[in-house]
């Protein structure tokens, strides 16, 4: 039933390494998963301590700097990050805010320690899933639900156009908000037309858009109508030919120049990529003492950088036990798992970690904790992720109860990426 | 509204149109081809001339019933065949998906689905054909059913609308001109009932002829059924004076510029229709009085894109 359900409602993603681009189906598995009162809080503060302190940072990095000169964090490490965009150095933001919307990633240990797997800051996606899964669950189980209490999470899209009207340039009374997407073929296209849905605001194209002026607006059959805040799903690089790729034409020229000017707000800020780069990733905790003067409540996956000799030959000898990452890649692409991988493999990964050292990073393979799934008609076990969402806006922020649980669905398998094959579960915070 | 997405439900109910119109002619010369002593000289490359964008098609695959069904149907060679305009439509319904309606989205699904099934060039060209092309007949009526019954009205309507009559007013000079081809444009020709049944099925028009004119003189009758009756939904009267309704609601809310040009240049064409008669028609000749509202439809269409969607 579920699957029909989700056949008839075309909630897919596209998968690119198959060929053209193929839509598929969001694998969902219909027993939630269970996380009580108490152990959400904890990790809701904990979400909401470290967005704090990466929002500090970010304003920081593209203005003062002072992180780097009282070298909590060092230099070289912000200036050889690709994603560190001098574009956007000096540019006033409304409100400070950087991070708008993300998506950070937890991973529950098998000794039920939390963990922050990784930070993402720029476009985090799935929340549509989220909320689909819900509704999918409240026809399967509808007295479950209500019965259990599981906390409500159904006003996310409401929330985030609120954000987004709060972030227009000037006191305007009914500013014009858009979505903007790259296209139906982007693998997220789905949620693109889904939240643009559910917050009745339009879904534009890089090409639907012009800049004139230094204002930004849209091409209407009554002519050109001003656009105040654009929530992008179009990454930094593609955003305006004119400064980042000039072969994109995904973007808008002339946006950035909007932007410096304060005539446009764009969400998640321009140049985020830098708060979440795996490398700097190591050196959240630190942020979080030096901004915000307190200790991390929840822990990072201990990340070795491979830049030192000493530590590069640790990671090495126990290879076999470890995860190696792509700094600037996520979604599970260009990942290679110690324990799996084929000896040409770790020979090949090796000898591009030696050449580029600065673009990779190493991380214990933590055993994640498993939950019971539904699979060939039985119950079984499945390691599974975590990714709740959350919202920074002028009032605060907010963490949307749940949020997002992926799945191996593989036996034994530790990547829940869906471009690897993995499904989702809804997840329920019940109070006990 | 943004003009792209205006686009986009423009074409998407012109391809549902054609698919429309292309499901019901095949449905009523696969019936009419089973009558053994047809009147109508009416053949499967016939009907691959009216929808085919390659001109030898008609010779490469209208033999018999399996080749057209197949190349009507499922072949992507085919731009226009049932298949490319379902892919097209779903396309266009794909980059306007926050616009459309859920149902609507389902329903062009739908019918992508069934034309994408697996063996679907199996069941075209099988024994149960007519199961599939009902299948298609039925799901693209409810799709009008369901834009109908579901999407706002306002501008996006008015854009759906205009797509849809275009479309049809140019199906409708087509089917005219194919069957008029068959007498060699001749209007004097006398031609039985039987010779245009196929005509008027094709349009979903019988039953109100029969019921409108009287038993003589079919040729002249049939014709000015077609072009002039104004309770005949697919007659070019008909499609004319909506495309003009919708047009008017557009440039009434809209002044932009260009759009009363566009207004006049509707005007000329549709008194072109409005006052001729079946003497004027016989006088200009029927395929010249075909052409030219045809090339001033299609130069019509050109001024509402460059006018309305110029947004590349």
């Amino acid at each position: 039933m579920a699957g029909e359900l989700f056949m008839n409602q075309g909630i897919t993603f596209t998968v690119y390494s198959d060929d053209a681009g193929i839509e598929k189906i969001f694998p969902f598995d219909i027993i939630p998963r269970i996380l009580t009162g108490a152990e959400w809080d904890h990790i809701e503060q904990g979400i909401k301590q470290r967005l704090r302190a990466l929002n500090l940072f970010l304003k920081d990095i593209y203005s003062e700097q002072n992180i780097l000169k009282d070298k909590v964090i060092p230099a070289e490490l912000v200036a050889s990050c690709p994603q560190y965009t001098r574009e956007v150095f000096g540019i006033q933001v409304p409100h400070d805010l950087y991070v708008h919307i993300s998506g950070i990633d937890l991973i529950r240990s098998q000794d039920g320690t939390f963990y922050i797997l990784e930070d993402n800051l720029r476009t985090p996606s799935g929340v549509s899933y989220m909320l689909e899964n819900r509704e999918v669950t409240k026809k399967i189980f509808p007295g479950m639900l209500s019965n259990s209490r599981a906390r409500m999470i159904n006003n996310y899209p409401l929330l985030l156009h609120d954000i987004l009207v709060s972030l227009a340039p000037q006191q305007l009374s009914n500013p014009t908000v858009a979505l903007l997407t790259p296209g139906v073929y982007n693998s997220a296209y789905f949620e693109h037309t889904f939240l643009a849905r559910q917050m009745g605001i339009p879904l534009v194209e890089g090409r639907d858009l012009l800049v004139d002026n230094h204002k930004v607006y849209m091409k209407t059959t009554a002519g050109l109508q001003q656009l105040h805040v654009i929530y992008r799903r179009i990454d930094d690089d593609y955003l305006d030919p004119l400064v980042f790729r000039p072969e994109s034409a995904l973007g808008v020229p002339g946006l950035m120049s909007a932007y410096r000017k304060g005539n446009i707000a764009i969400v998640n800020a321009v140049g985020n990529g830098v708060a979440d780069d795996k490398a700097v990733y190591a050196y959240v905790p630190d942020m979080i003492k030096y901004y915000l003067n307190e200790e991390t409540i929840l822990p990072n996956v201990p990340t070795y950088s491979l830049e030192n000799a000493d530590v590069r030959q640790h990671v090495f000898d126990n290879i076999e036990k470890m995860v190696i990452k792509r700094t600037n890649q996520s979604g599970g692409y260009g990942m290679v798992m110690g324990n799996i991988a084929s000896p040409e493999e770790l020979i090949g990964i090796k000898s591009a970690i030696l050449e580029t050292p600065r673009e990779f990073i190493a991380q214990p393979i933590i055993k994640l904790s498993t939950v019971p799934c539904f699979i060939d008609g039985k119950l079984q076990p499945r390691h599974v992720d975590l990714r709740p969402y959350a919202l920074c806006g002028p009032d605060g922020i907010r963490v949307v109860p749940g949020g997002l649980t992926r799945v191996a669905l593989r036996e034994g398998s530790l990547v829940v990426n869906s471009s690897q094959g993995g499904g989702s579960k809804d997840t329920w915070v019940v109070d006990l | 509204m943004l003009s792209r997405i205006a686009d986009s439900l423009f074409w998407l109910n012109r391809y549902m149109e054609r698919n429309d119109c292309l499901v019901r002619v095949i449905r009523t010369n696969y019936i009419l081809s089973f009558d053994s002593d047809q009147l109508t000289d009416f053949a499967w490359k016939d009907v691959i001339a009216i929808f085919s964008h390659e001109p030898d098609a008609a010779t490469l695959y209208g033999e018999n019933a399996a080749t057209s069904l197949k190349y009507l149907v499922a072949d992507t060679k085919n731009l226009n065949s049932v298949k490319s305009l379902v892919t097209k439509a779903r396309e266009n319904a794909r980059g306007v998906q926050d616009y459309i309606t859920k149902e609507v989205w389902e329903q062009v699904n739908q019918l992508y689905h069934i034309v994408n099934g697996p063996g679907v060039e199996g069941k075209i060209t099988g024994s149960n054909s007519m199961e599939l092309i009902d299948r298609l007949d039925q799901n693209s009526i409810l799709f009008y059913g369901v834009i109908d019954s579901t999407m706002p009205r306002g501008h996006g309507w008015q854009f759906l609308n205009l797509g849809k009559f275009i479309e049809r007013c140019i199906l409708t000079i087509e089917n005219i001109y194919a069957h008029s081809l068959k007498m060699d444009h001749r209007l004097d020709t006398a031609r039985d009932i039987l010779f245009w049944r196929h005509l008027l099925l094709s349009l979903s028009g019988y039953e109100l002829y029969l019921k409108t004119y009287p038993r003589d003189q079919y040729t002249l009758s049939v014709i000015e059924y077609v072009i002039f009756n104004k309770n005949f939904p697919r007659s070019l009267i008909y499609s004319l004076h909506r495309i003009k309704r919708y047009l008017n609601e557009i440039t009434a809310h809209t002044k932009i510029e260009g759009s009363v040009t566009l207004e006049k240049q509707l005007g000329r064409i549709c008194s072109k229709v409005d006052f001729a008669d079946m003497d004027t028609i016989k006088e200009e000749g029927l395929p010249q009085f075909l052409d030219s509202l045809r090339n001033d439809l299609s130069e019509f269409s050109k001024q509402l894109t460059r006018i309305y969607f110029s947004y590349a």
